[in-house]
């Protein structure tokens, strides 16, 4: 993992000093709200319904067991016993109070740490594959140009005020676990003929109002020349993007607008001046220097196969259960890869309490070479298990209620925090997911769905994915009541695809039934071993639409 | 933002966030902030709504609470409740987390 | 136009010398400050007037989209101009910052680029790092405030139009 240096450390702890000024300048007065709330959000302080939310960065996923236990610690000593984690890896903090803000980012900068350029309309946290450097086949760890990324984006001076927030996924792997076509910028580290890695550009997804997939911009940036074709990007996007009306400020807008080949054009000749300066070319040595802290742990030789997990599963069911649905193969013989479940039967999607994040910290520590992943639709990975210890791995999540065996089915939900918490939802998400995972409680049933992505926002701005859920879900707000709308058929994966809306919304008392509906229509029509998201491609809206309007 | 007040609205109270905690409050009958729903003031008619939001705008304000606003409130039988979902959950607490926010703080001093 | 602001120049404060002038006024011995606009229109007679002259580049105002004006229309006139004076009409919009970018690391610009509009305090860091070093503040804001936002953040992460390095670059010098 990366350590701070010096360097690292002085510029966050600077920063936290210069927001406890900003923060006593607000409170005496000296600032007004208009003044102090770009400075707020700058650092990830939100006011929602309730209270303040503090949003922390998870840089690229990846958390130490430190790292962990200090959530734990601020979500016991400045929040209410809980955290929750998102859609774009980080994790939210939904009680602190303001003038003890600075005090927990100084607490939290301890374990190298903030909550800088969580909110605003800068470039935000670098997200990536939870699965990096433990899943076969990835051409490179996705984290080292991650963190170089990082880097160069924070405290950006020319992109903090652009015209709507910019997010960057990066995916080493041809099986895209990071969304990287509904992002501003998407890349895939490939390798060329000749064995380089470098990058190919995704520009121009996302979702919100507007939901649309990214352009490929570039096949094959160079290693040394990506963070000059990132500047090139962004300062074409801060000049000609629209700042008129916000909801056609992203970037995605401006492709669309601007056409796939005339963005090309535009962002080629900025790089080509940009890289023929050579300012941004990243020294072989400083690539070098953060490679070594994504160095691979130091695997054990083991076989294949362990007898002792093969005896553990015919053991018990609850367990075989779990492997198969949690547990994902390892690049390393004798490792796994686990899923933490956030997403018990009837419980919060994503939200984790101080005494679960100290028990998965503890795991890690002990069973994981200290590496805990956190993952955009809000579960937890424990990267490096070896086979052997999965059992006692699973007695131990069990025993804190995270070892619900339910990955990629119909009750692991991705939801925003919707109406429950946020200012600008329109309804409420969080029931409405313990509602589907409580009518789809019994395990046996979610195994014979499948793979079936549900993914619920409580307004148009998606946080909670439902474009590219298999099935989504809209809270929509009509005089005072919550609505709901269903669209089917969007994927974030390599094959992303946007949903298609069903047609009329559904009441608050009837969209569980209608969910149930949809899935029994796939339940009836499928063939074969045929998932969810495949019988729609084949099938298309009209037979789901029947049954649902059927009156 | 969902919206907050009809035009119709018949009556109608202010909120708003306090400034240190974000904690949800009331424009009171003597121009306090409470934390509970049932210590707002509520008014009868838009021209009284407006007279009550400017109330909750002198030149100070910015130093206790911020973004006070006007919502529609409801007549039940013989009391008040906020119209929409939104105020509902404002006035209470998260809906999935019951043992959190006012209606936690109400059920401890009951 | 009458100055309502006061002028920080280089980290000092000083008498601003230049004036805006309109569209239309004729322009005096005085240094002046006019739009792209005429700047464009009037650029023979322009270069034959023997007085320091700038220019202003609007961030909005341009067609349905409220486009701004392009810095790169600025580059036939930069032998002419001693000052560019970008507009920042909300401190939401940060167009002027790449354009500093650009005029001082594309076109080598060495005259004086000024922010003038909203420009808060935690942009004014950032702003003389993209290569602005002239700023129209409030008259309310202090000389120490201004010194002191200077050097909240005592590094940089990456280059830019100053002489900072960025820690990627400089942890191998």
């Amino acid at each position: 993992m990366y350590r701070y240096d010096e360097f690292d450390h002085q510029l966050v702890g600077e920063r936290v000093k210069q927001f406890r000024g900003q923060v006593e300048r607000r409170v005496s007065g000296e600032l007004s709200e208009d003044a102090f709330k770009p400075l707020r959000l700058m650092n990830g302080v939100y006011l929602q319904l309730h209270a303040y939310m503090l949003r922390v960065a998870i840089p690229y996923g990846t958390l130490s067991s430190k790292q962990l236990r200090m959530q734990a610690h601020i979500a016991r000593k400045y929040d209410r016993g809980y955290g929750h984690f998102t859609t774009r890896q980080n994790i939210q903090f939904n009680w602190p109070a303001l003038n003890k803000i600075p005090d927990l980012l100084e607490e939290l900068a301890t374990v190298e740490m903030h909550a800088i350029q969580t909110s605003g309309n800068c470039i935000r946290n670098v997200t990536s594959d939870q699965y990096a450097a433990a899943i076969d086949g990835e051409v490179e760890d996705p984290r080292i140009i991650s963190e170089i990324i990082r880097q160069w984006s924070t405290f950006h001076p020319e992109f903090t005020y652009l015209p709507r927030k910019f997010k960057i996924a990066v995916t080493g792997h041809d099986n895209d676990r990071a969304a990287i076509k509904l992002h501003d910028i998407g890349i895939v580290i490939k390798q060329n003929e000749l064995g380089d890695v470098g990058y190919e550009i995704h520009v121009g997804g996302g979702q919100g109002r507007t939901p649309l997939i990214a352009k490929k911009m570039a096949d094959f940036v160079p290693k040394a020349q990506l963070l000059a074709y990132l500047e090139a990007v962004m300062r074409v996007y801060n000049m000609l993007g629209r700042r008129d009306n916000s909801y056609k400020a992203r970037i995605k807008i401006m492709v669309h607008e601007t056409g796939e080949v005339e963005m090309r054009r535009l962002i080629e000749a900025e790089f080509a001046k940009i890289d023929a300066s050579q300012m941004l070319a990243v020294p072989p040595a400083e690539i070098d220097r953060i490679s070594a802290y994504f160095a691979s742990p130091e695997f054990e030789t083991l076989p294949a196969s362990s007898d002792v997990l093969e005896a553990a599963k015919t053991r018990d069911a609850d367990f075989a259960r779990w492997v198969r649905a949690n547990v994902v193969a390892h690049k390393q013989d004798g490792y796994a890869i686990v899923n933490i479940s956030l997403k018990p039967i009837g419980g919060v999607p994503g939200d984790a309490s101080d005494v679960q994040m100290e028990a998965v910290a503890d795991l890690a520590e002990r069973y994981s070479f200290d590496e805990i992943r956190v993952t955009h639709e809000q579960n937890l990975v424990l990267p490096h298990i070896r086979l052997h210890d999965l059992k006692t791995v699973y007695d131990a999540l069990h025993a804190h209620d995270l070892a619900t065996a339910n990955l990629g089915l119909i009750s692991d939900t991705i939801a925003c925090p919707g109406l429950d918490y946020c200012n600008l939802a329109n309804a409420r998400s969080i029931p409405l997911a313990q509602e589907i995972s409580e009518r789809f409680a019994d395990l046996d049933r979610q195994y014979d769905i499948g793979e079936l992505k549900i993914k619920i926002s409580g307004c148009i701005n998606a946080c909670g994915h439902h474009h590219v859920g298999h099935i989504g879900i809209l809270g929509v707000d009509k005089k005072g009541t919550e609505f709901y709308q269903i669209s089917l058929g969007g994927s974030a994966d390599e094959n992303a695809s946007i949903g298609k809306i069903t047609g009329r919304a559904f009441t608050e008392e009837t969209i569980v039934d209608a969910i149930e509906t949809v899935v029994t229509t796939y339940t009836d029509v499928r063939e074969g071993g045929e998932r969810f998201i495949d019988t729609y491609r084949r099938v298309g809206l009209d037979p789901f639409k029947e049954r649902l309007y059927a009156e | 933002m969902a919206q907050h007040s009809s035009k119709g609205a018949r009556f109608q109270a202010v909120t708003a966030n306090r400034l240190s905690d974000g904690e949800v409050v009331y424009l009171t009958p003597d121009n306090q902030w409470a934390e509970t729903f049932a210590a707002a003031d509520i008014t009868d008619g838009p021209e009284a709504g407006d007279a009550l939001l400017a109330r909750a705008l002198p030149a100070d304000f910015e130093l206790h609470v911020l973004e006070p606003y006007l919502f529609e409130v409801l007549q039940d039988a013989s009391h008040f409740k906020p119209a929409s979902v939104r105020e509902i959950i404002r006035a209470a607490g998260p809906t999935v987390r019951l043992d959190l926010g006012k209606q936690a703080d109400a059920k401890r001093e009951s | 136009m009458p100055n309502k602001y006061q002028l920080i120049r280089e980290g000092a404060l000083c008498q601003d010398e230049w004036i805006y002038s309109d569209e239309e006024t004729a322009l005096s011995e005085a240094p002046t400050i006019i739009s792209l606009s005429r700047l464009k229109a009037e650029a023979d007679v322009l270069r034959a007037r023997n007085a320091k002259l700038g220019v202003q580049l609007l961030a909005d105002g341009n067609g349905k989209t409220q486009l701004g004006e392009d810095v790169h229309e600025l580059e036939p006139y930069l032998d002419m101009l001693s000052l560019v004076s970008i507009a920042f009409p909300t401190y939401r919009n940060g167009r002027g910052f790449s354009a500093a970018r650009v005029l001082r690391e594309q076109f080598n610009f060495d005259g004086e680029i000024r922010a003038s509009g909203e420009v808060l305090h935690d942009q004014w860091a950032m702003m003389r790092r993209c290569g602005i070093n002239a700023f129209e503040l409030a008259p309310t804001v202090r000389l120490e405030t201004f010194t002191e936002a200077m050097s909240e953040l005592s590094d940089a992460y990456q280059p830019a139009a100053d002489d900072q390095r960025g820690a990627l670059w400089q942890r191998h010098k």
